[in-house]
C-alpha cells in the first residue's frame, strides 16, 4: 500500500514537472515575444549625421560662397561688402555650449586685429530660434560682431550640417584658408586668424 | 522512521527533487520584467532601452524608463544651469487608461568645457526617468518623446525628440 503511494505520489511529481517545464517553455517564449516587439520600439534617430560629415563640402582653396543675409537690426549684410578683408564665417546657435565658448574669443580677436582690418561674421544657424534669443545670447556673451540670420541654403553651400560650430576663414583674396568643425583652442583659432590676418 | 523514508526512494528521487528545484526556479524567473540590453548606438547619440513592464493594475507604481547617452557625448540635464540651453523633457501622450502620476528626474553631473571652464549640468551615459503611473488591467502603453540636445565637448547637434513606446502590462 505504502510503495503505491509513493508511486503514485511520485506520478503526480513528475507530472508537475513536466507541466512547470512546459510552463517554463512557455513563459520564456512569450517573454521572448514581448522583448522583440519593445526591441522594436527602441528607436534610433536615424535623421542626424555624426562627427565625419561634419562639414560636406571642401572649400580650402576655393571662393567664398557669397551670400546676403539680415542681422540683428534688420540691415541686409552682404560677404561682398568685406572684399579685401581677412573674414571668419562662424556659424553658431544659441543651444550650442562650445559656440558660446568661443564667441567671446572672437569678439576679443576683431579688437586685437582690427588694424588687419579683421572682420567676423556670426551666422546664427539654428530652426525656430526668435530674434530676441538670438539678440540676448549675443549681448550676454559681449558680442558686438555682426549677427545674422543664416538659412539651411548659406548652411549647405558652407558644407554645414548639423554639427556647431563651423567656422571658415577667408582670405583677402576671397578664398577659403580653413574650415573648422567644432570650437578649437583659442590658439589654435588664433593661429587661423593671424594667416588670413597677414599677420604671420 | 520518517526521516529515513526520504533515503530509501533512492537517487531516482533526489534527481526528481533536484529537476523540480530547477524547473521551479526557472518559472519564478520567467514572471518577472523581462530587461533588455541597451539599444545599439544611434546617431542621435542617445536611446531608449525598452522593457516589457509588468505592474500591479490599479494603484501607483514606479517605472523606470532608461535612456543611453553614446560614450563622449552629453545632454543637458532636466534643469541646465543656462537658460539659453534646452533641457531635456520627456513629454508623454495621453494614454487611454494609463494615468501618469508624477514624474521623477535624475540630478545632472558637472560637465566643464575645456575652453572657458564653463560647467554645464548634464547627463552622460545611462540615465533614468522614473514615471508614477496608475495602470488598468491588461495590456496598454505608454508613448511619447525625449527632447534632448547632445553635444561632445567641442560642438552640439540641434534639439531632438525621441519616441518612447512602452508596453505596459497591469495584473
Amino acid at each position: 500500500m505504502r510503495r503505491v503511494a509513493v508511486a503514485v505520489v511520485m506520478v503526480v511529481a513528475v507530472c508537475l514537472l513536466f507541466w512547470a517545464g512546459w510552463h517554463n517553455l512557455r513563459s520564456r517564449r512569450l517573454a521572448m515575444q514581448q522583448a522583440q516587439q519593445a526591441q522594436v520600439t527602441v528607436q534610433k534617430d536615424s535623421s542626424s549625421d555624426s562627427i565625419p560629415s561634419a562639414i560636406t563640402t571642401n572649400l580650402i582653396g576655393k571662393a567664398a560662397p557669397s551670400f546676403t543675409l539680415v542681422d540683428l537690426s534688420g540691415k541686409k549684410v552682404s560677404l561682398a561688402d568685406y572684399k579685401g578683408k581677412p573674414v571668419v564665417v562662424n556659424f553658431w546657435a544659441t543651444y550650442c555650449g562650445p559656440c558660446q565658448e568661443e564667441m567671446p574669443w572672437f569678439e576679443e580677436f576683431t579688437k586685437k586685429y582690427a588694424a588687419q582690418n579683421l572682420v567676423v561674421l556670426g551666422l546664427n544657424l539654428e530652426d525656430g530660434v526668435t530674434k530676441d534669443a538670438v539678440q540676448k545670447a549675443s549681448h550676454r556673451l559681449g558680442v558686438t560682431y555682426p549677427i545674422l540670420f543664416a538659412d539651411e541654403k548659406v548652411g549647405a553651400s558652407y558644407g554645414v550640417g548639423d554639427y556647431l560650430p563651423v567656422t571658415v576663414y577667408v582670405g583677402k583674396d576671397g578664398a577659403v584658408t580653413e574650415q573648422t568643425p567644432g570650437a578649437p583652442s583659442k590658439d589654435e583659432m588664433e593661429a587661423h586668424i593671424r594667416k588670413i590676418a597677414g599677420a604671420m | 522512521m520518517q526521516g529515513s523514508g526520504f533515503r530509501a526512494q533512492g537517487p531516482g528521487f533526489r534527481l526528481l527533487a533536484l529537476l523540480a528545484v530547477l524547473l521551479c526556479g526557472g518559472v519564478a524567473k520567467s514572471q518577472g520584467i523581462v530587461g533588455l540590453p541597451a539599444a545599439s548606438t544611434g546617431k542621435g547619440h542617445v536611446t531608449f532601452a525598452a522593457e516589457v513592464v509588468e505592474v500591479a493594475a490599479g494603484k501607483p507604481v514606479v517605472v523606470e524608463l532608461r535612456f543611453h547617452v553614446d560614450e563622449g557625448f552629453h545632454v543637458n540635464s532636466h534643469t541646465p544651469k543656462d537658460d539659453l540651453l534646452i533641457p531635456t523633457v520627456l513629454k508623454l501622450e495621453d494614454a487611454a487608461g494609463v494615468k501618469v502620476v508624477g514624474v521623477e528626474y535624475p540630478k545632472g553631473s558637472a560637465f566643464k568645457l575645456p575652453g572657458n571652464g564653463q560647467i554645464l549640468d548634464v547627463y552622460q551615459g545611462e540615465f533614468r526617468v522614473r514615471l508614477q503611473v496608475v495602470v488598468p488591467k491588461g495590456q496598454s502603453s505608454l508613448k511619447g518623446g525625449l527632447r534632448y540636445q547632445a553635444c561632445d565637448s567641442a560642438a552640439c547637434f540641434p534639439p531632438r525628440t525621441l519616441t518612447v513606446d512602452v508596453p505596459i502590462t497591469g495584473k
